[in-house]
């Protein structure tokens, strides 16, 4: 019982920074990015070729991990973004990163191979550990850490003050003399790095396993859908929500109909508060 | 809908030598494999054209159709299969039960702003694979089912191609007669300027479920003569890809037109055929050509040709001063009333 | 729409000053915005403005910028509600009908930046207008019912027949990314002549005209007025206003400050001091 509420928490945390990521993306560009859950997905297939296969020690690898992540962020602004929010057209941005996350998917899997490898195990400890042990410890940890550096990030620093003012208004930042082209490519290469950095601390939990990539952006959007857009906290609760439900609903009912109580949860938020807990969906139109 | 009237006429001759070369596909296919390519591009083509409506006249990105082609093929496969109906009635049985559950998805997430609504599509097709996984009784779960074979002589490969032929030329007739008419620039205005569109009357939501629900009818019809045609069907089928597949066609070809994914349609289903290495890429490539596409021409296929046109033979454009003819105006306001 | 026409009319032949049979007609067939006031956070557009449009009339509403023009063009086509107060058409209470009701009633209106579909052709940007009154469901006009083509065929002529009295018939087969900024305007226009209106609400349609566009959009807005459709005309180009409309209503930081004929309102100091000028 107490392990079916660790490991909900620990993929919970999973899709909450999935979620985070999202945000980050959001924030300066107004855009839902597709890619948001590949690159976990990514993180913890590179981490396991740098680990397993190129038997480099575990530091490098989850360096290497961030490394990936940061790269196909930078990739998915350049080849998904940018030219696509110079056209004008609404929702074409949905159509490139769409593109670019099947892209990703299917060439891990023609790479990497389709079925779930196994991810190497980063601290000593016994396989026996039950609750205690670092598969679910990892992600759990790591979300939060990576939830509060971005409030202190966004708080503190100068470039988290530039990312909420493009948040905010993009065009006054930019009349203001912000670099909001170069703060929006910081921004994805920011949430693809973070994004590689959560799949390499789930890992363990997940195996490496290229289907990650959809499944995290669906869940991701979930979390994010519950929480509500642009709130880092509804990211984290959102995420719990899903992840506990998930745990309760696969131990009590099977795991066949994992999905199906997830968007149940989705539908239910979505009719009542469309917004989320936290977010607020405004829309001027005339 | 063009004025150009010689263009129309070659339009018409173009129409009428396709429609020849569909009616005689079985002479010059090659063998009986081109002749199940040619009903299986007529399979995909009764959804898409469906489809076609939601994604290209109502700017609607659905993603998930899959599942509801999926909820056809399997309700086809139970009612003519198992249960022993007669697959005429199992397919239009299929096609409701599509229309129905269009319904049930479309209800709570047409209003939903675009990204949320292609995720909750996507949803619903990742969970009606997961529900057919899991109801083993009543799918097979990861067996699967056979597809029945409709009654002679639609069983013959050459019975069964017509069939799917006259199907999709039902479907593409009854969208281009919405399109053609008031209804489609209702859509298009619903896709194009949504603020314009209220401005003139057009109910919003109650027209994009509308559309929606004929589009799952469309892919109910288009899964029953899917199972059939296969003779064989599990959930490896209908994976998510297979939807992206649906839109690729669609964006290639073009939005605010027939043919123009009718054309992406046939390609799209041939080319793993005809270029091997492509098959073995498999939905990476269709990943590609779509970020292609978006990126160079997002109007789609149909725009680069008009760009040619527009090219080889411009259009004259006269830069008129705007005089009104006053009594003119007021006798036909007049005539209005 | 001719017959509320004739009431006021007999009625101001036995009585020709305020008599009661008067008064309820025009409000039975006018458009009216009683006492709204419109918040947005906090912050106060309008506050208690009060605007009676009548059919057959020329309204105009004019002010500074950010005096609640726009917001109140907007009130009375249904994209806000009011905070408080009512929009009346015919003694009837319209405030929470929406957008698309109000085209049904017979609330047309342009934009200050034209709403056209680019990718469609002028005559098909015009026949859209008529969305509110096709006889044709979604399965009769997908199985093409006769009646479909007759009712596209007679939008078309009817479509045809205004887009050439506005002046665009050159342009009738022009995809509309290609007009001009007249253009534009004035296909919006027949858009919502299209609607068969009973009111038109234009929302600053001589922007960016030459003076020899805005002569024809008053000799075009005139016409409209006679054949019995009211006009509220939002507009910075306030000679044009003074020249063509019948009544004024002046608005400074959403509250209004005059009404009246153009005279009484070209000439009124506090209008002069907050919006005309010297």
């Amino acid at each position: 019982m107490l392990t079916v509420l660790i490991s909900g928490l620990a993929i919970g945390m999973l899709y909450a920074s999935a979620a985070l990521v999202y945000n980050v993306m959001y924030s300066t560009s107004k855009v839902l990015s597709v890619t948001s859950g590949h690159l976990a997905m990514l993180g913890g297939v590179f981490g396991a070729w740098f680990v397993n296969t190129l038997q480099l020690p575990w530091g490098l690898g989850l360096l290497g991990g961030i490394a990936v992540g940061a790269l196909f962020g930078w990739l998915t602004e350049v080849l998904a973004i940018r030219r696509v929010l110079n056209r004008g057209e609404d929702h074409l941005w949905l159509l490139s990163t769409l593109a670019l996350a099947t892209m990703v998917q299917q060439g891990v899997a023609l790479w990497w191979g389709t079925e779930p490898r196994p991810f190497p195990r980063l601290f000593e400890q016994n396989f026996s550990s039950g609750v205690l042990d670092q598969k679910f410890w990892l992600p759990i940890g790591m979300t939060v850490l990576m939830a509060i550096g971005l409030e202190l990030f966004y708080r503190r620093t100068m470039y988290g003050k530039l990312f909420m003012a493009m948040s905010e208004d993009a065009f006054a930042a930019r009349a203001r003399g912000v670099p909001t082209d170069r703060i929006r490519v910081m921004s994805y290469v920011l949430a693809g790095g973070l994004g590689g950095l959560a799949g390499f601390a789930a890992g363990q939990l997940t195996f490496a396993y290229f289907a990650l990539g959809l499944t995290l952006t669906l869940n991701g959007f979930i979390a994010l859908a519950v929480g509500g857009l642009g709130s880092n906290l509804g990211a984290l609760i959102g995420g719990t929500a899903l992840g506990l439900l998930s745990a309760f609903a696969s131990y009590w009912f099977g795991g066949e109909y994992q999905q199906t109580f997830a968007v149940g949860l989705l539908m239910v938020v979505l009719l009542v508060k469309p917004a989320g807990l936290y977010g607020s969906l405004k829309v001027r139109q005339v | 809908m063009n004025n150009l009237s010689f263009l129309s006429d070659r339009k018409s001759l173009a129409l009428a030598l396709g429609l020849l070369m569909m009616v005689t596909v079985p002479w010059w296919a090659g063998n009986q494999y081109q002749l199940h390519m040619a009903a299986l591009i007529c399979v995909y083509w009764i959804l898409i054209s469906g489809l076609n409506l939601v994604i290209g006249y109502t700017g609607q990105l659905s993603i998930g159709h899959v599942g509801l082609l999926s909820i056809g093929a399997y309700a086809f496969a139970i009612l003519a299969g198992k249960m022993g109906w007669h697959p005429a009635l199992a397919l239009v049985v299929a096609g409701a039960l599509g229309g129905a559950c269009g319904l049930a998805l479309g209800l709570p997430s047409l209003r939903l702003p675009g990204f949320y609504f292609a995720m909750t599509t996507m949803a619903f097709a990742l969970i009606v694979n997961e529900l057919v996984l899991a109801e083993v009784d009543l799918t097979g779960g990861g067996i699967g089912l056979p597809g029945p074979a409709f009654p002679a002589p639609l069983d013959s490969p050459v019975g069964f191609y017509y069939l799917a032929a006259t199907l999709a030329l039902l479907v593409t007739w009854l969208s281009w007669n919405i399109v053609r008419r008031i209804w489609g620039l209702g859509l298009m205005a619903i896709r194009d300027n949504p603020v314009a569109a209220q401005a003139v009357g057009v109910p919003l939501f109650r027209v994009k479920l509308m559309v929606f629900v004929f589009s799952g009818i469309t892919a109910g019809v288009a899964g029953a003569m899917f199972a059939s045609l296969q003779s064989y069907i599990t959930p490896d089928t209908f994976i998510f890809e297979l939807s992206l597949f649906f839109f690729v066609c669609i964006v290639i070809g073009g939005r605010g037109s027939i043919v123009g994914p009718f054309i992406g349609t046939v390609v799209l289903t041939m080319m793993p055929e005809l270029v091997a290495p492509l098959a073995k890429l498999g939905h990476f490539f269709y990943g590609l050509l779509l970020l292609l596409v978006v990126l160079v021409v997002p109007e789609g296929l149909g725009r680069v040709f008009e760009l040619l046109h527009e090219r080889f033979w411009p259009r004259p454009v006269h830069n008129d001063a705007i005089t009104p003819d006053l009594k003119r105006l007021a006798r036909a306001i007049k005539d209005q009333a | 729409m001719n017959q509320s026409l004739i009431l006021p009319v007999v009625s101001g032949i036995s009585n020709p000053l305020c008599s009661t049979e008067s008064v309820l007609a025009e409000r039975k067939s006018s458009l009216e915005a009683v006492n709204i006031s419109k918040d947005f956070d906090g912050v106060s557009a309008l506050s208690d403005v009060s605007l009676s449009l009548q059919p057959g009339q020329v309204h105009g509403l004019i002010g500074p910028n950010g005096s609640g023009k726009t917001t109140l063009l907007n009130l009375l086509s249904g994209y806000y509600q009011p905070t408080t107060g009512s929009i009346l058409h015919g003694g009837l209470e319209l405030a929470l009908s929406s957008v698309q009701r109000r085209a049904e009633i017979g609330v047309a209106r342009t934009f200050q930046k034209p709403r056209l579909l680019p990718t469609l052709t002028v005559l098909e940007n015009a026949m859209l207008g008529a969305w509110s009154h096709k006889q044709s469901g979604f399965l009769a006009t997908a199985f093409a019912f006769p009646q479909v083509a007759r009712e596209d065929k007679q939008l078309r002529e009817q479509a045809t027949e205004l887009l050439h009295g506005m002046g665009l018939g050159y342009a009738i087969g022009r995809p509309a990314n290609l007009l001009g900024h007249a253009e534009q305007r004035f296909l919006e226009i027949t858009r919502g002549l299209l609607m068969k209106p009973r009111f038109i609400l234009l929302d600053e349609p001589a922007g960016g005209l030459t003076e020899h566009e805005i002569e024809h959009l008053g000799s075009v807005i005139r016409t409209l007025r006679d054949a019995g459709i009211g006009i509220l005309l939002v507009e910075h180009h306030t000679d044009f206003v003074f020249r063509i409309c019948d009544r004024v209503t002046t608005l400074n930081v959403g509250k209004m400050i005059k009404r009246g004929t153009p005279d009484e309102t070209r000439f009124d100091p506090e209008v002069i001091r907050v919006y005309l000028g010297a």
